[in-house]
């Protein structure tokens, strides 16, 4: 497992065209790509914390589930697009420094399916019966523990993509 | 008058000393609150610009967003500062330090006061273009603070 698997196929995408370009001869490509990262971050996961506080029966308890759900749903993809878009490109400038980020492996292959797993469940489980308690202030337990676990599950991967910055869990390695 | 001295004496205090975890742990904390902030913030803009939960009144949207909002902006100070401390000499000597704490001073009034009494007017009060230009001045000014933050590293 550590350290991990596939270097040949990360070496191979550092070798790409405009990988080595974004890489080393485009000196404002980092601030510019982390800062929409996070700017988009901000939209996507503000949003779901606060359908999420909906969903604990602690905020916005005058709105009904569904309206949270269905009005903030676009721009929760909004981010979450862009969020992608600049991280795969990030990705692609430096494929080799991601493989050997432990919290990086971690972030993509756990922490990330973990959350949209539980996204995924919630939506073909307890939301489908969300008529019966749409306008309700406490919802029901499936949909407090969808809830908390969205809260922990993205905070956990808000921190492990954060902690790849970090040179804990790192294998250094000098590709040109 | 330089404020030097004052950045030199915060960053001497060494906060960070104890533990090398201290650091990343403050600054995952600002981000999650960073976040939290900014879902509140956006519930309202978003709803000031005609789009979001529409089905509300603004003053409901404003109302029920606030304390998170507040709660967002303590956990944004409570890390923000000592993060500041811990690193006093190198944002004195970034231009985009200032930068960000110019905006942040700015987006902090007009928070408190025009945005404040615009979401919180009945509905028909205040001109929709109106509403939509706090709106929009909220979310460049607080976009442009998150921006600066990220970017004290690279500029």
């Amino acid at each position: 497992m550590w350290p991990p698997p596939f270097q040949s196929f990360f070496v191979w995408v550092s070798t790409l065209p405009g990988s080595q370009y974004l890489r080393e001869d485009a000196p404002s490509f980092f601030g510019t790509f982390l800062t929409l990262h996070v700017l988009s971050m901000c939209l996507f996961l503000g949003l779901v914390f606060m359908m999420d506080l909906r969903l604990l029966g602690v905020a916005h308890l005058d709105t009904s589930v569904t309206q949270i759900q269905k009005r903030l749903f676009p721009w929760q993809l909004v981010g979450a697009i862009v969020m992608s878009v600049s991280g795969l490109i990030l990705f692609y400038a430096q494929p080799v420094l991601y493989w050997g980020k432990g919290f990086y492996w971690v972030k993509m292959l756990v922490a990330m399916p973990l959350a949209l797993a539980n996204l995924l469940v919630f939506h073909f489980t307890t939301y489908r019966s969300v008529g019966a308690w749409d306008t309700d202030a406490s919802p029901p337990f499936g949909a407090k523990l969808a809830g908390i676990l969205s809260i922990v599950l993205w905070i956990t991967v808000l921190s492990f993509g954060r902690l790849v910055a970090y040179d804990w869990w790192t294998i250094v390695e000098q590709v040109k | 008058m330089s404020l030097l001295p004052f950045f030199k004496w915060m960053e001497g205090l060494a906060v960070y000393r104890s533990s090398i975890y201290l650091g990343p742990g403050v600054n995952l904390v600002h981000l999650v609150s960073m976040c939290t902030f900014m879902g509140a913030l956006l519930m309202v803009d978003l709803r000031l610009l005609g789009t979001g939960l529409t089905n509300q009144p603004v003053k409901q949207v404003a109302r029920t967003a606030q304390p998170w909002l507040i709660a967002g902006l303590i956990g944004l100070t409570l890390t923000g500062v000592p993060a500041l401390m811990a690193t006093a000499t190198m944002q004195y000597a970034s231009q985009v330090f200032w930068f960000k704490m110019y905006v942040l001073a700015f987006a902090v009034i007009f928070t408190f006061t025009v945005r404040r009494a615009v979401a919180a007017s009945d509905e028909g009060r205040v001109s929709p273009v109106l509403g939509k230009l706090v709106a929009l001045v909220s979310i460049v000014a607080w976009m442009a603070v998150a921006a600066g933050g990220r970017l004290i590293m690279y500029l």
